[in-house]
């Protein structure tokens, strides 16, 4: 059985490279405060996100940029699995999985805007990518669908046939695809969780911490989006929190969703687990969307510091896979969240605040 | 150079009226690090607030400012700072007529952009149908028959000449390729081709239009197989527009180009004189403002602020010390040749030096090349990096990558002159001992060769080396501690500091007592009486350390009253735990150093086993591993020894004496960032 240095020494070294090109906070302020989104993409031209500005000078379009930036990434994960010993191959294909449910969901947006609200969806199917991720599947059966029975047809064989042909109902009955997408979420990270469970023990307590300290952000995220948008029941949110937090318990985020003050709920874990975060509790907030927006700076504190620990640790371990997974896809949201605000017109002290 | 320069206060009161001749000396000389007159102390009985208009032209010239230089760059031009010339020949900039052209700019642009996302999208509508005939085949041997997967749908039909452009507009939001075919009397002939889900609507524009499917005539079907080539002859034409206006878009700033530039160094300049007179208290007719200067400087901007103000001023001139209270606060230059540029860098990456101390910069040079040196001596190598530090200096993309690379490259050139000399001190020329070694020879010592009539013999001989140089480094750090507490007055810390008179006697004591040691084959230590002079001494008086503290603190209010049993406990803790980090810490700087000598080892037995490898082989593939072997070496044990040597520079001499508490001297000038 090859040990730590033999699986992980040359994927330690690339993806420690990597990260070290990712943007440090001090280019996002910069970005932010750029006048205009040009202005923006052209501070770009000298970082790996150089892309996007030639992309964008040539169509005009943002969106088009960004999908290429998505498939460098993938193509990214595809490479690095060539240099991963087999275990590690399964886990790089649940991260990656979560790059093919996205592209899933929006291609069966489009269907269902299409063909049961009616509504066009053209410029929405442009925005797919149409060549296989880990599954082959035909998405361009799943954008020019008349039913749900043909999406789950073209999905046999792989995870989501199932899963599509549960909620097909559910979707057209109540007019949204809420429930098939939360559906989908859970098995991305069900998936990851099984794949960490087949890590020997060392990775597998390093690998699940993370992923669980993710899928903490991930509630948060859901509850703050429930909350703000939906306003839906407790028990529809519970359904939607995915299991397996590090720090959240279900019964916690039952809390955290309806409390009126949250510090004692997560004093616990932050006093023991993360002191140093234990002055962001004692900020005064009154809504309940900005408690829940308190919660989730919490939860992005406890991710970079999770992320920082395996960083700062045992070099030659799953844990520099899945901190790269982390930390990349926070730099890409980033960049795609100010570039966006540019385009809107947002204003520079907005824009910060959003990252 | 030595230490840190000498900066002197100035407080200026001036005339009003003269301000702004005053300000634009100030600006000119650009040596004033300003302090703001409200840190200093309560406000003068008359002074009125900064002046707000001062900070709102600030504010809308910045932002100007800004936002065309975020043009300049969307046209890849970076704008340089403002020069002398700039500062004399300055214009007074119109504001609201920049803006309107920028708005100007912005709304073109906006427009440009538009027409891009446009036909953008034409392109992806089209890309959509193309990518369907490729993958699931036109049907082009029967027109009507595609193939059944396939999502397009093709059929023809006819139209009313009049109604042809609503045809075509009608399906503009549709994926579709629509192919005039032919005329007859006044109805124009199309294929069309669609996407299948858009059946229905496209049926309703085809409606609307007064569309009649009809059978192509026999001659006319032969189009069909243009279906592909009109497809993608539309594609072409679409991207050559779409590249059109990408070049539109570009000339649009780029036309604009010289202006901008212009009205930039108009606005920067205009920038750094608000930012100037932020710092001025109005005080009745008259304006106060102070700060911070190197003390070379003071005669020059005395000159230079009463030829600005006609003589009418008034300037009080206070020389900062190292003992001052403000120290901290007193901003701090190093002052450097040129050459030293690179190793200051290398000092500032750790920390700034308080005002008043040491700057190590001169001695870091000599040590880190040394270490460098002795970790990668080698004459072929070091020629090697020493190119590559000079190509970092001439590749035009380097240069332009900043002055952290610029230093970089010659810190590279430095290193590879320091593993010339090196290499030729011991004989190594690309990991073969060919030179005659003007020291000793390391690859023969390595290899396990005595060498008659030389002084070093063994590995062991050079790891005493490392370890001799090790504890020079280590006491010109004390020795640097020593000056900078001097230099601050506080005797004390000179006395009990773990880097002060009593831990370095305990230093020179251990080293004694393990050069005795070795000395007698690790059988005898000194003489008791020795071991008690040389480290027993100096350890009792550390005792005292705890209570000379707590007599001084004795007299002030804040201090509490404890149970001197306590007290006496407390003190001992302190002292047990200091002694043990007295001698671990010297014993590990110490031996920190004999990594020197391993890589040094390491380095020749990396190319001894290349040679060997060599050997084993012939020819082309011989030359070929020695090459390759050369490579791996130059660029591993090249990065290492570069990081332990500044390892060693930060961690076992710069923690003796280097307090990294200083304020980098930032004065506003012409060449300011920000």
């Amino acid at each position: 059985m090859a040990g730590p240095l033999a699986k992980y020494s040359l994927v330690n070294a690339k993806l420690r490279a990597r990260i070290s090109k990712i943007l440090p906070d001090r280019v996002f302020v910069q970005l932010a405060r750029a006048p205009s989104l040009e202005a923006a993409l052209a501070q770009l031209r000298e970082t790996p996100f150089a892309r996007l500005d030639e992309i964008y000078s040539a169509t005009g379009d943002l969106r088009q940029a960004e999908l290429e930036l998505l498939r460098d990434e993938i193509d990214l994960y595809r490479g690095l699995k060539g240099h991963l010993h087999r275990e590690s191959v399964e886990l790089v294909d649940a991260l990656l999985c979560q790059f093919e449910i996205d592209n899933l969901k929006n291609a069966i947006r489009v269907f269902f805007d299409r063909v049961v609200r009616g509504r066009p969806a053209e410029a929405s199917a442009h925005y797919i990518l149409y060549e296989p991720i880990l599954h082959d599947i035909p998405m361009d059966i799943v954008v020019n669908a008349q039913g749900f029975d043909e999406i789950a047809g073209v999905c046999e064989g792989t995870p989501y046939s199932l899963i599509i042909r549960k909620y097909s109902h559910t979707a057209e009955s109540e007019g949204s695809l809420f429930r098939l997408e939360i559906a989908l979420d859970h098995f991305y990270y069900a998936n990851l969780l099984s794949a960490i469970e087949r890590l020997d023990r060392r990775d597998r307590a390093i690998a699940e911490r993370l992923a669980g300290v993710r899928i903490d952000l991930q509630n948060v995220d859901w509850i703050i989006r429930l909350r703000s948008f939906y306003d839906l029941p407790m028990e529809t949110v519970l359904a939607a929190i995915v299991p397996g937090g590090f720090n959240l318990s279900k019964a916690a985020i039952s809390e955290l969703y309806s409390a009126q003050n949250v510090t004692p709920i997560l004093r616990e874990f932050v006093k023991t687990r993360y002191p140093g975060l234990s002055a962001l509790l004692s900020s005064q907030v009154s809504d309940s969307v900005s408690r829940l927006l308190l919660i989730r700076r919490i939860m992005e504190e406890i991710m970079r510091q999770e992320v920082q620990r395996i960083l700062a640790g045992y070099p030659f371990t799953v844990g520099i896979i899945v901190a790269y997974f982390v930390l990349k896809k926070n730099e890409l949201d980033r960049v795609r969240i100010v570039l966006n605000a540019h385009q809107q017109g947002l204003q520079p002290e907005r824009i910060e605040g959003l990252i | 150079m030595i230490f840190t320069s000498r900066m002197t206060q100035l407080f200026a009161v001036v005339l009003q009226k003269d301000a702004e001749r005053v300000t634009e000396s100030l600006l000119g000389e650009g040596v004033m690090q300003f302090i703001s007159t409200s840190e200093i102390g309560e406000p003068a009985q008359h002074a009125a607030p900064v002046c707000a208009g001062v900070q709102a032209s600030l504010t809308e010239i910045s932002d100007l400012r800004k936002r065309i230089e975020g043009l300049l760059h969307t046209a890849g031009v970076i704008p340089s700072p403002p020069s002398q010339m700039d500062l004399t020949r300055r214009a007074a900039v119109d504001l609201e007529k920049e803006k309107g052209l920028l708005a100007r700019l912005d709304t073109e642009r906006t427009t440009i952009r538009e027409r891009q996302r446009e036909l953008q999208q034409e392109i992806l509508k089209l890309e959509d149908i193309r990518r369907q005939m490729v993958l699931y085949g036109a049907g082009l041997s029967d027109i009507t028959a595609s193939a059944p997967q396939s999502f397009i749908a093709m059929q023809t039909g006819k139209i009313a000449a009049s109604s042809a452009s609503r045809f075509e507009e009608g399906l503009r939001e549709f994926p579709s390729v629509s192919i005039p075919v032919g005329r007859e009397r006044d109805s124009v002939h199309y294929l069309l081709i669609s996407m299948k889900r858009d059946a229905e609507r496209v049926q309703r524009v085809l409606d609307g239009a007064g569309w009649v499917s009809i059978e192509l005539p026999a001659e006319l079907k032969s189009v069909k197989e243009d279906a592909f080539q009109e497809l993608s002859a539309k594609l072409q034409t679409l991207a050559d527009e779409q590249k059109k206006l990408e070049t539109q878009a570009d000339d649009l700033v780029k036309r604009e180009v010289p202006h901008l530039r212009e009205v930039w160094s108009h606005l920067r300049v205009s920038e750094l004189l608000h930012r100037i007179q932020t710092h001025f208290t109005p005080v009745s007719r008259t304006m106060v403002f102070t700060g911070w200067l190197p003390a070379e400087k003071q005669a020059r901007l005395t000159e230079a602020i009463r030829r600005a103000s006609g003589g009418r001023c008034h300037l009080e001139w206070h020389e900062a010390s190292g003992r001052d209270p403000l120290g901290d606060e007193v901003p701090v230059r190093l002052d450097n040749p040129r050459v030293l540029a690179p190793f200051q860098m290398l000092v500032s990456n750790f920390g700034v030096p308080r005002y008043g101390t040491i700057d190590p910069t001169p001695l870091v040079m000599p040590l880190y090349l040394a270490m460098f040196g002795l970790m990668f001596a080698d004459v072929g190598q070091g020629l090697v990096l020493m190119s590559l530090g000079v190509l970092g200096l001439v590749l035009p993309r380097i240069r332009a990558a900043g002055r952290g690379w610029h230093q970089l490259s010659w810190l590279i050139v430095w290193c590879g002159l320091s593993s010339v000399f090196f290499g030729l001190l011991f004989g190594s020329f690309f990991g073969m001992a060919i030179l005659k070694p003007l020291w000793f020879d390391f690859h023969g010592i390595v290899a396990g060769h005595r060498s008659e009539g030389s002084v070093v013999n063994s590995v062991f001989d050079i790891l005493a080396i490392t370890i001799y140089f090790g504890i020079t480094v280590i006491g010109i750090g004390l020795l640097f501690n020593w000056v900078n507490i001097i230099r601050t007055g506080k005797w004390a810390e000179l006395v009990f500091d773990k880097g002060g008179v009593l831990g370095a006697w305990m230093y020179a004591g251990g080293i004694y007592v393990a050069f005795y040691l070795v000395s007698h084959d690790y059988g005898q230590f000194p003489s008791r009486g020795r071991l008690l002079l040389l480290v027993g001494l100096p350890a009792i008086l550390l005792l005292l350390k705890e209570p000379y503290h707590r007599w001084r603190r004795e007299g002030e209010p804040s201090a509490s009253r404890t149970n001197p049993v306590l007290a006496a406990l407390n003190a001992m803790m302190h002292w047990v735990v200091e002694l043990l980090e007295i001698f671990s810490g010297y014993l590990s700087n110490t031996l920190s150093f004999m990594r020197v000598a391993g890589l040094g080892i390491a380095h020749v037995c990396l190319m001894v086993s290349f040679f060997t490898l060599a050997e084993m082989t012939s020819g082309i593939a011989s030359i070929l591993l020695l090459v390759l072997g050369n490579i791996l070496v130059i660029a591993l044990e090249g990065l290492s020894a570069g990081i332990q040597a500044l390892r060693l520079s930060y961690y076992e001499f710069f923690t003796k004496f280097f307090h990294g508490t200083g304020k980098l001297y930032t004065p506003i000038s012409l060449d300011s960032e920000g």
